[in-house]
């Protein structure tokens, strides 16, 4: 920070005795709007896992339920009807009580006004009583696991969205107004579009007192000014570094680097011509295709080519962040890399090689051509498709790959109209949402290719029918051994994110899930409440310290400089003066 | 100057504006992709709920009546509401005119003036040691990717040396007073001033060298003249009106902010707003900033007519 704005700093703090402490977060994505209900970007969604709680939230230690506004939820016999039990004493950032009300009112608000993204755990016919400020009575028409999922819906205030219950949800998204209301340890009090978000702590925050008075959230359209921003002091985090810029940020001087285990997937998924206008290649509605492809791709490679240092080959479509449900494939059970075999097993298999070095599918005479769009929203997917055509060329399958947008590509999925296509998977930590996505049902909706297997059906809803976390967790191993046995897709890559911070200005930051999880607030705000400045004691170090702006000798050039000009300027128009009057 | 000339070109212009307005609306439309389902993916929504999407942001209406909706809701000031975000268009572009002006504007400004002066010169001392040295500087500066001369400054005064902040246009903390957004000013505007001042440059040095051989320079020193009051009086006067012309349009252009540094930089403005709505196919941000800009560029032109008929009669015949 440049020496002027050290200057315009200097507001008291409320006490006047220390100046405030204040975590600066450098982000790659912004805030468009503080509304809770129109998030979507990545900074949105840490915006508000930081000011609103869920009724029972991700625990720190492997993102299963853990207490949180709720002390516990208990199900009836048929789990139709559970019974959640609020701590005593809740309020707001406001200083209004938050009670069950503004949990009955929050769920309901999501599903009338059909906010998908926080309404998908209540299906329809769920309804909330309260009979009591302290409890709150879930009632669904099936059988659920609903609070302990965790239902990831978020509980907002009734007595500042109640006034909406008849607006439409399109008015809702527009509503726009700071300070927000919350009861998480920090709300939103001021916005810079476009540029910078300031997060206050909330003096009613019901859990223990966070270090920061402040945090804020600045914008960076260009990664390497980011990395930048975090040498010179600017900010003290950087959240979403690029895998490229690991050297870059690994060199400087007191910053650590984070590496997040995958919170997402990239998907090589294979169409099965399931939707009424797909255009499916029938080659790959053979397994044997299937797996000489995944055998042919050295993934590893991927890894060191595209996503350097920041990724780890995939193997089953759990992501590993959801580490209590991802499932490591035992050695004896993994598909090798190994293209020999591949090459074998197609000969076999009777696909044999046309002249042009290319197979020829015997059922159909035709070539084995596969057209494979892959999405621009998933990062490195051009290259990654590319090399993916390099290793199939050697097994004789020709790929064609075209790199589209995300809108483009979601047009293809629903028309079916695709042999191929790298995009990635994320969502929910609890398994089932990923898991729905290979079900039947979801052809047409959320399926990728319409891979359709009464197997995997069946396991599905035993998956769904379980409420013990343990059985629920063999049932779901199975699932993922299965869809990496059968390969209706491959799970290519395990992309990493970079976080990365200043040790020597920030302490206590507490990765979620444990280890090598997040240490920005992505699921829950642990780490933000634990997070505390190196200094905090000594009261020497200002917050705003880091770069030491222009040094005062530049100062002193730049004066001397502008002197001697104007004395030159006004020297010569004298002597033209006194030339011109000749005239 | 005739009111007829005046409301000549005005009309023009209307017809340009109305024009782009149509243009604005059908090319966003035909991109491929649709907007709603950009969202899908991040929100996980159902089909169902993407075509009640669809349905609050008009999208599933007939084109011709999209457009008809849109002619009528942008002449009445309503340009809509962001599909990604949900806030109103108008004041999301309101937020970022300032910051475009300022960044956009003095670098413009600071090149004009730069370039101007130095062209002067230049072209009076054809051949000289300055001429050569500010020909070459410029061609170099005017010819070097602006995003790349952006990051080489960036790394250099705010990575190596620290002078100035990385980006953003001020800090969240210190109010963003005057002395905080000129050290977020700086970098970017220099890179700018440091792109733009080539074309100043050239033009002014050519026109300067045109000049230069008139009839009534040879006058003037016939006269007895010094040489730097013939070349102050009577041969930049001269060598300005093109150069007039290039500041007037550059002009125009300020409002289409500048998409490649204000994404450097991080800088809030209009181009990295355009940016941004590009990628995630905002049609109510895009078309109004599009409008904007292009708003922008018809009304310099108009000036630029205007001033013409007034400074050159003969112009109004044409």
């Amino acid at each position: 920070m440049a020496a002027p704005a050290m200057a315009d700093s200097a507001s008291p703090s409320p006490t006047g005795t220390a100046a405030p402490t204040v975590l600066r977060v450098g982000m790659t994505s912004g805030i468009d709007n503080p509304n809770i209900f129109a998030v979507t970007s990545v900074a949105e969604w840490q915006a508000v896992v930081m000011q609103y709680d869920m009724l029972m939230r991700f625990g720190d230690k492997d993102l299963t339920a853990v207490p949180s506004l709720a002390t516990g939820c208990d199900a009836n016999a048929d789990r139709r009807v559970w019974t959640c039990h609020l701590q005593p004493g809740l309020k707001w950032s406001d200083g209004k009580p938050l009670t069950s009300k503004d949990v009955a009112f929050s769920y309901k608000f999501v599903m009338d006004k059909q906010f998908d993204y926080f309404s998908g755990y209540f299906p329809e016919g769920t309804t909330f009583q309260t009979p009591d400020d302290l409890t709150l009575v879930w009632k669904s028409p099936t059988p659920t696991n609903g609070p302990t999922v965790p239902a990831w819906s978020y509980v907002v205030p009734e007595h500042i969205w109640g006034k909406y219950a008849n607006a439409d949800a399109k008015t809702i998204r527009a509503v726009s107004a700071l300070p927000n209301v919350g009861s998480g340890p920090y709300v939103m009090t001021a916005a810079n579009p476009g540029q910078n978000w300031t997060f206050t702590r909330n003096p009613n925050f019901w859990g223990p007192k966070p270090a920061y008075d402040s945090i804020e959230f600045q914008l960076f359209t260009n990664q390497d000014a980011m990395v930048q921003a975090l040498k010179n002091g600017q900010i003290d985090i950087a959240d979403g570094i690029e895998g490229s810029l690991l050297p870059a940020v690994s060199a400087i001087p007191n910053v650590a680097v984070q590496k997040v285990v995958a919170d997402s997937w990239i998907n090589l998924a294979f169409n099965f011509g399931g939707r009424p206008t797909a255009n499916a290649l029938p080659a790959l509605q053979d397994i044997r295709v299937r797996k000489a492809i995944e055998m042919a791709i050295d993934k590893q490679q991927i890894v060191d080519k595209v996503y350097p240092g920041a990724a780890s080959p995939g193997e089953t479509i759990i992501r590993p962040l959801s580490a209590y449900w991802h499932l490591t494939v035992p050695k004896d059970k993994l598909i090798p890399y190994d293209p020999a075999a591949a090459n074998a097993m197609l000969d076999q298999a009777g696909y044999t090689m046309g002249s042009d070095g290319v197979r020829i599918d015997p059922k159909t005479g035709k070539p084995l051509k596969i057209r494979m769009p892959v999405s621009d929203d998933t990062p490195g997917s051009t290259q990654a498709g590319q090399l993916v055509a390099s290793f199939l060329k050697k097994i004789g399958i020709a790929v064609t790959v075209q790199p589209v947008t995300a809108g483009k590509m979601y047009d293809l999925q629903q028309a079916g109209d695709f042999d191929a296509y790298i995009w990635y998977w994320s969502g929910d930590p609890d398994p089932n949402y990923q898991l729905s996505a290979f079900d039947s049902s979801a052809c047409p909706g959320l399926s990728d290719g319409c891979w359709k297997d009464p197997t995997y059906d069946a396991m599905f809803a035993k998956q769904q029918a379980t409420l013990d976390p343990a059985a629920r967790k063999v049932i779901t191993d199975e699932m993922q051994q299965y869809v990496y046995d059968q390969v209706p897709n491959i799970v290519l890559i395990y992309p990493e994110t970079i976080e990365a911070y200043r040790t020597d200005k920030v302490a206590g930051l507490t990765a979620v899930p444990e280890g090598n999880g997040y240490l920005m607030p992505s699921y829950v705000y642990t780490s933000m409440v634990n997070a505390h400045p190196v200094q905090a004691d000594t009261g020497t170090t200002p917050t705003t310290s880091g770069s030491t702006g222009i040094p005062p000798w530049v100062w002193a050039v730049v004066a001397v400089v502008v002197i001697a000009l104007g004395v030159l300027m006004v020297r010569r128009r004298r002597g033209e003066a006194d030339r011109e009057e000749l005239d | 100057m005739s009111l007829k000339y005046i409301a000549r070109k005005a009309g023009w212009a209307l017809l340009t504006l109305w024009f782009i307005l149509s243009v604005n609306f059908f090319l966003f439309r035909i991109m491929p992709g649709d907007p709603v389902a950009l969202l899908a993916r991040s929100q996980r929504l159902s089909p169902e709920a993407l075509d009640h999407q669809r349905q609050l942001f008009g999208l599933d209406q007939p084109l011709p009546q999209q457009y008809l909706t849109y002619l009528r809701e942008t002449f009445s000031g309503n340009l809509g509401v962001s599909i990604l975000s949900g806030t109103d268009v108008v004041s999301m572009v309101a937020a970022r005119m300032w910051p475009t002006i300022l960044l956009v504007g003095i670098g413009t400004l600071i090149a004009a003036v730069v370039g101007v002066l130095l062209g002067m010169r230049a072209g009076w001392r054809r051949g000289s040691g300055i001429d050569n040295g500010s020909m070459y500087t410029s061609l170099l500066l005017y010819s070097t990717p602006e995003g790349w001369l952006g990051m080489m400054l960036l790394i250099l005064f705010a990575g190596a040396l620290g002078w100035f902040p990385a980006g953003g246009y001020s800090s969240a903390s210190s109010g963003g007073g005057a002395g905080d957004v000129s050290s977020h000013l700086a970098l970017p505007v220099l890179t700018l001033a440091l792109g733009y001042v080539g074309q100043f440059f050239i033009v002014m040095r050519a026109s300067m060298i045109d000049v230069k051989s008139q009839d009534y320079i040879r006058l003037a020193r016939a006269k007895g003249l010094t040489d730097p009051a013939v070349r102050r009086h009577h041969a930049a006067p001269n060598a300005l009106l093109p150069t007039i012309t290039l500041i007037v349009l550059s002009f125009g252009f300020v409002l289409g902010g500048a998409i490649v540094i204000e994404t450097v930089f991080s800088w809030p403005g209009l181009g990295l707003l355009t940016y941004q709505a590009i990628q995630t196919l905002d049609y109510p941000v895009l078309q109004a900033v599009f409008l904007l800009s292009s708003a922008a560029v018809i009304v310099a032109n108009l000036i630029a007519d205007i001033a013409y008929g007034l400074l050159d009669p003969r112009i109004e015949q044409v």
